[in-house]
């Protein structure tokens, strides 16, 4: 059997600051280099849809009867992105598992920006986007309202539900640890951490009542995220088309979504640990941990994959298998078995504890996992609506270049604020870090976690 | 009024949670404390009852339940629209947005009330602050008149104290 990961209990809570206060110093040319990077393909993005405003929704490949496809497809797959983090900073918390300490805050930061570039997609999906509001109920002139019976509505509360509650959450667990940078910091930076610190100084008073409400916070995060992915889910369950039809659709969207965040922490964690040098902090254990979410979650997705095909042969129904034997064996077959291969098989390889801990296996895992995941949700959305009832309606799509370079341009947007973050702000808890060594080391003394 | 600070610093949290234990004995009642991390010791050893932030966040998210409520019948009965023969009032979608505001009025009521009862923001530095206490030392700060003053040093110093400093107020 392998040895078991190393766990390390060795930092003191000063160590723990320095590691941490270090990644937030001054940063490189390379560095900037890359945030320019982003913020020009953001640049490029936002151009061509200024230019899909201008000209109206034609620019895109959106025809009769594929009318979501790519736009749809990448708001589903980041608020799915975004899912890990709430598992890990509001659940785990709740069940108190200790590994969560090192990877909850980059997890949560990850979730923030990841459901601040899904809400962009409906608007960029919209012709009018100056009617957003529309989905709001408002006071206006003609009583119009808008109608809670529809899952559009359902979403609209949800995702900025969900935004706000998060971003509060993350903030709450960021004011300590700015404290502690705004000691540590001089100039400018003093200034700007003093602001955001808003006066923390980590009394009795204060502890009491931030942790009550942390507490309360998490317990709340922790059905909201159940819900947020589940009301996606109900996007096209609520619908007749086959495909979309089926009351599996929330567990199942729910399992996805946790698989893939966590596969994408695990992309965004390994590359960074390295460049940030914090290879003391988060351990071959923590990544270990998340290899098992990983699978876990693969085998539920797996599971799924199969009770929708077997309910499919089940229940008779023609229209139904059709669809189905369009989506294993049509023109998009390849896609549907590149994603079972992505999410069902490649994941397989985690049963082994080398490769849970091999980071480089890792992390070409997790890429597979993403692509995968990104797969799974355009063969689900765009594969259902192009086989649709009557074959006289059947109909394709075709990709254009507009949707390709928002795609681009919304992943740089995402990359982009992320490494703005960890630049800035504490990207590892300090606080929950040093609540995690002294546990990990009470429990060393009472033999019930074996230190390799 | 207390003329005096004492500050004491300690190196782990049972170690300070024995030094309130020991100034609650002796009766000394105006004291606070400073700690990196949040401690239950800490907590129990001043003994004071739990933060009503729970009775906030309950009424927020109650709050959110009847607001759900009030807009989802509100404008249905503002626009009448009759979908598929469904009564009118078809209520359980509803739940949903209810649901959601829950959290959201519930979330929001727990966040701003830590800042109201944690008095945060404040540019105010409390008497006896040091930055070693976000870092790695426990605090605690004793106010004190110039008589009580060397028997609560000798007090802090006999529960583990690395450091007991006298500053004036």
């Amino acid at each position: 059997m392998a040895a078991a990961p190393k766990i390390n209990t060795e930092p003191t809570f000063r160590d723990i600051d320095r590691s941490v206060l270090r990644v937030m110093e001054p940063a490189g040319l390379a560095y900037w280099a890359w945030i320019g990077f982003c913020f020009t393909l953001v640049g490029i993005g936002a151009a061509f849809w200024a230019h899909q405003i201008y000209a109206g929704l034609g620019v895109t490949g959106l025809r009769q009867p594929v009318m979501w496809a790519i736009y749809i497809t990448n708001f589903v797959f980041w608020v799915g992105i975004a899912h890990s983090g709430t598992l890990i900073s509001a659940i785990l918390f709740l069940f108190r598992t200790k590994w969560r300490t090192a990877v909850y805050r980059a997890a949560e930061t990850m979730t923030i920006f990841a459901v601040a570039t899904a809400g962009l997609f409906p608007l960029i999906h919209l012709g009018r986007v100056w009617f957003f509001y529309w989905l709001l109920p408002y006071p206006n002139e003609r009583y119009l309202q808008p109608d809670f019976r529809s899952p559009l509505v359902w979403d609209a509360f949800a995702v900025s539900t969900y935004l706000t509650t998060s971003a509060l959450f993350w903030t709450m667990g960021l004011i300590p640890d700015i404290a502690n940078a705004r000691e540590a910091a001089s100039g400018w930076r003093r200034k700007f951490y003093t602001v955001l610190a808003m006066g923390w100084q980590g009394t009795d008073r204060q502890w009491r009542h931030y942790s009550m409400a942390y507490l309360l916070l998490a317990g709340l995060a922790t059905p909201l995220v159940l819900s947020v992915h589940s009301v996606v889910s109900w996007d096209f369950a609520m619908a007749q088309l086959p495909g979309w039809h089926s009351t599996i659709f929330a567990p199942y969207f729910v399992a996805g979504a946790i698989f893939s965040g966590v596969a994408m922490v695990v992309t965004l964690l390994i590359p960074m640990r390295r460049m940030l040098g914090i290879q003391d902090l988060l351990t071959e254990w923590h990544f270990d941990n998340l290899a098992k979410v990983i699978l876990l979650t693969s085998l539920v997705v797996t599971y799924s994959y199969v009770t929708e095909s077997f309910m499919t042969w089940y229940s008779g129904d023609p229209i139904e298998q059709m669809t189905f034997h369009m989506r294993y064996f049509g023109p998009w077959g390849p896609l549907f078995w590149m994603m079972v291969l992505c999410n069902c098989l490649i994941p397989l390889l985690l049963f082994s504890p080398r490769i849970r801990v091999n980071l480089v296996a890792l992390w070409i895992i997790s890429i597979f996992i993403n692509i995968g995941m990104w797969l799974e949700r355009f063969v689900i959305i765009a594969g259902s609506l192009r086989v649709n009832f009557e074959p006289s309606q059947w109909g394709t799509y075709h990709v254009t270049i507009t949707e390709i370079m928002i795609t681009v341009g919304a992943f740089a947007w995402f990359l982009g604020l992320f490494s703005l973050f960890s630049r800035f702000l504490p990207i590892i808890s300090m606080t929950e870090l040093k609540e995690g060594i002294v546990w990990l080391r009470k429990a060393l003394k009472m033999d019930r976690v074996k230190a390799a | 009024m207390s003329a005096i600070a004492i500050v004491s610093s300690f190196a782990d949290d049972a170690e300070c949670a024995h030094a309130i234990e020991q100034l609650r004995v002796a009766q000394v009642g105006d004291f606070n404390t400073f700690s990196p991390i949040p401690s239950h010791r800490i907590e129990h050893a001043i003994g004071k009852k739990k933060s009503p932030v729970r009775w906030i966040v309950l009424a927020g998210g109650i709050s959110g339940i009847l607001t759900g409520l009030a807009i989802t019948i509100g404008t249905t009965y503002e626009w009448r629209l009759n979908a598929g023969g469904k009564p009118l009032l078809s209520w359980p979608p509803f739940i949903i947005i209810c649901f959601e505001l829950m959290v959201l009025l519930g979330g929001i009521s727990g966040f701003t009330s830590v800042l109201a009862l944690a008095r945060i923001p404040t540019a105010e530095i409390a008497p006896g602050y040091n930055g070693r206490f976000g870092e790695d030392r426990f605090g605690i700060v004793v106010h004190c008149d110039e008589e009580q003053a060397e028997r609560i040093e000798s007090m802090m110093k006999e529960a583990g104290a690395e450091e007991v400093v006298r500053e004036g107020v």
